[in-house]
C-alpha cells in the first residue's frame, strides 16, 4: 500500500543517496516530495506567466491570448459570484486557488509521480512498493490543502470585516430576522443566538472540510491509479488498460476539484458579503 | 491529544504547513503581480480601445450621414440655382433675341425707308432732269420750227409750260 499519508523528506533522502548528510545543508531539510512537487508548480506557473505576459499587446500573441482568455473567464465567473464590489478584491485569491489546484492536480498524474521512490529492492531499479515516493501530488498532502484553506479563512475574515464590518457580521450571524415583536420576539432572540452558534461553528468546521475534501479526493484518485496498476501485476498492457480509464476519470476530478475548491470559497464570501451589497443596492 | 494524533497521522506538521503556506503565498504573488494585474489591465485597455473605436465609428457614421445631408442639400442648392439660372439665361436669350429682332427690323426699316427716300430723290431728279431735257427739246424743236432764236425768258417759259404740262 502506497504511503502517502505521510509527507517524505525528499531532498534528504536524495542527498543521503549521493552521500551527504542531511545536517550539511540544513534549509533543504523540510523539504518534502510534495513540497518538492509544490515548487515545480511554482516554476511551472511562474514560466507559463512569464510567457504570457512577455511582449504584452493589445493584438495577443498565442500564450497571452490563452491566459487573457482563461483569466478573463475566471474573472466572469468570480464577478457573477462576489459581485462586482468584492471580485476586484477577492479574484486574485479565488483565480490562485483554482489554477494551482488545478495544475497540482493534473501534475500529479504524470508519469513517475507517485510511482518513483524508495523501498524494498527487488532488483536493479526495482522496489516491491514505493514506500517513499521522490514525487507527491500537493494536493495529496493536507499540509497544502489546509495551509490553502487558512489562507482563504483569513481572506474571508478580512473582505467579511471590510464589507459589513464586526458589528454587521455580528447582527447577520446572530440577529433575529423576520421583524417579530412581544414574546416571539424575545423567543426569536434566543432561538436566532442558537442558530448563529450553529453557524459560527459551521464556518471554523469550513476550516477542516475544504482541505478535507480536495485531500481526501486526489489522495483516493492516487490510490485508485495505483490499485489499478497493482492489479494488473506485471503486465504492461493490463496495467495500461486497468488505469487508463481511472486517468481521464482523475484528469475531470482534477478540474472538479479545482472548481469545487474556487466555488465554495467564493460562496462563502458572497455570504457574508451580500448584505453589505444588498444594502447598496437598496441605496 | 487525540487531535494532535489524528494530525499526525495525516501527515500534518507545522513546517510542512507553513513551507506550504509559503508556496502558496509565492504563486499568490507572482500570478497577482504577473499575470492578473497586466493581463486585466490589458484586458481593460482593450475594452476602453473597443468602446472608443465604437464611439468613433458612430460619430463618424452620424458625420457620413451629415456630410450625405450636406452634400444632398448643396446639390439641392446647386440644382435649384442652375435651373433658376437656365431659365434666366433663356428668358435673357429670348428677350435679346426680341431685342436684337426688333432693332433689326427698325435698322430693315431705316434702311428701307432711306432707300425708298433716296429712290424717291433719284426719281424726283430724274424727273426734273427729264423735265428740263423735256423743255430743252420742246424749246430747240421751238426754236427750229419757228427759226427764231429764242431769248432766255422764251427759254424759260417754253420750259416752265413743258414741264407743267408733261406728267411724269
Amino acid at each position: 500500500m502506497l504511503n502517502l499519508f505521510q509527507s517524505q523528506l525528499t531532498v534528504p533522502l536524495l542527498l543521503a543517496e549521493h552521500g551527504v548528510s542531511p545536517e550539511a545543508m540544513p534549509l533543504a531539510g523540510f523539504v518534502t516530495n510534495s513540497i518538492f512537487v509544490g515548487l515545480i508548480v511554482l516554476g511551472i506557473v511562474y514560466w507559463f506567466v512569464s510567457g504570457a505576459t512577455k511582449n504584452m499587446s493589445l493584438i495577443p500573441h498565442g500564450k497571452q491570448n490563452f491566459a487573457e482568455s482563461v483569466i478573463e473567464f475566471l474573472y466572469n465567473q468570480v464577478e457573477s459570484i462576489v459581485g462586482k464590489k468584492v471580485a476586484p478584491t477577492a479574484f486574485p485569491l479565488l483565480a490562485t486557488l483554482f489554477l494551482f489546484i488545478l495544475v497540482s492536480n493534473w501534475f500529479g498524474l504524470l508519469p513517475g509521480v507517485g510511482t518513483i521512490g524508495w523501498g524494498e529492492g527487488t532488483g536493479a531499479l526495482q522496489v516491491s512498493e514505493v514506500e517513499k515516493p521522490l514525487l507527491r501530488p500537493v494536493t495529496a498532502d493536507l499540509n497544502a490543502t489546509l495551509g490553502m484553506t487558512l489562507i482563504v479563512f483569513a481572506v474571508w475574515i478580512y473582505l467579511t470585516v471590510r464589507e459589513t464590518g464586526v458589528w454587521g457580521f455580528l447582527v447577520h450571524t446572530f440577529g433575529p430576522k423576520g421583524g417579530l415583536k412581544g414574546a416571539m420576539g424575545v423567543v426569536m432572540i434566543f432561538i436566532f443566538f442558537a442558530v448563529g452558534l450553529i453557524e459560527v461553528f459551521s464556518i471554523l468546521l469550513r476550516n477542516l472540510t475544504l482541505p478535507m475534501r480536495l485531500y481526501g479526493n486526489i489522495y483516493a484518485g492516487e490510490n485508485v491509479l495505483h490499485t489499478m496498476s497493482a492489479m494488473a501485476g506485471n503486465n504492461i498492457l493490463l496495467k495500461i488498460l486497468f488505469q487508463l480509464p481511472f486517468y481521464f476519470m482523475e484528469l475531470l476530478v482534477g478540474v472538479l476539484q479545482a472548481m469545487v475548491f474556487t466555488l465554495l470559497t467564493s460562496v462563502y464570501i458572497k455570504l457574508s458579503t451580500e448584505h453589505d451589497e444588498h444594502g447598496e443596492e437598496h441605496h | 491529544m487525540n487531535v494532535i494524533l489524528a494530525a499526525n497521522q495525516f501527515g500534518l506538521s507545522v513546517p510542512n504547513l507553513i513551507a506550504q503556506i509559503i508556496i502558496f503565498l509565492i504563486v499568490f504573488f507572482i500570478l497577482k503581480t504577473k499575470a492578473f494585474g497586466p493581463i486585466l489591465a490589458m484586458l481593460e485597455q482593450r475594452k476602453q480601445r473597443i468602446a472608443e473605436g465604437e464611439a468613433k465609428l458612430e460619430k463618424i457614421s452620424k458625420d457620413l450621414a451629415e456630410a450625405n445631408a450636406n452634400a444632398q442639400a448643396i446639390l439641392d442648392k446647386a440644382n435649384a440655382d442652375g435651373n433658376r439660372l437656365v431659365k434666366e439665361a433663356d428668358e435673357s436669350a429670348k428677350a435679346l433675341a426680341e431685342k436684337k429682332q426688333q432693332d433689326a427690323i427698325h435698322e430693315a426699316s431705316q434702311i428701307l425707308a432711306k432707300a425708298r427716300e433716296a429712290a424717291q430723290l433719284e426719281t424726283d431728279k430724274a424727273r426734273s432732269e427729264l423735265r428740263r431735257e423735256f423743255g430743252r427739246m420742246v424749246s430747240d424743236a421751238t426754236s427750229r420750227v419757228t427759226g427764231k432764236v429764242l431769248t432766255t425768258d422764251d427759254q424759260s417759259r417754253i420750259n416752265q409750260e413743258t414741264a407743267a404740262q408733261v406728267s411724269l
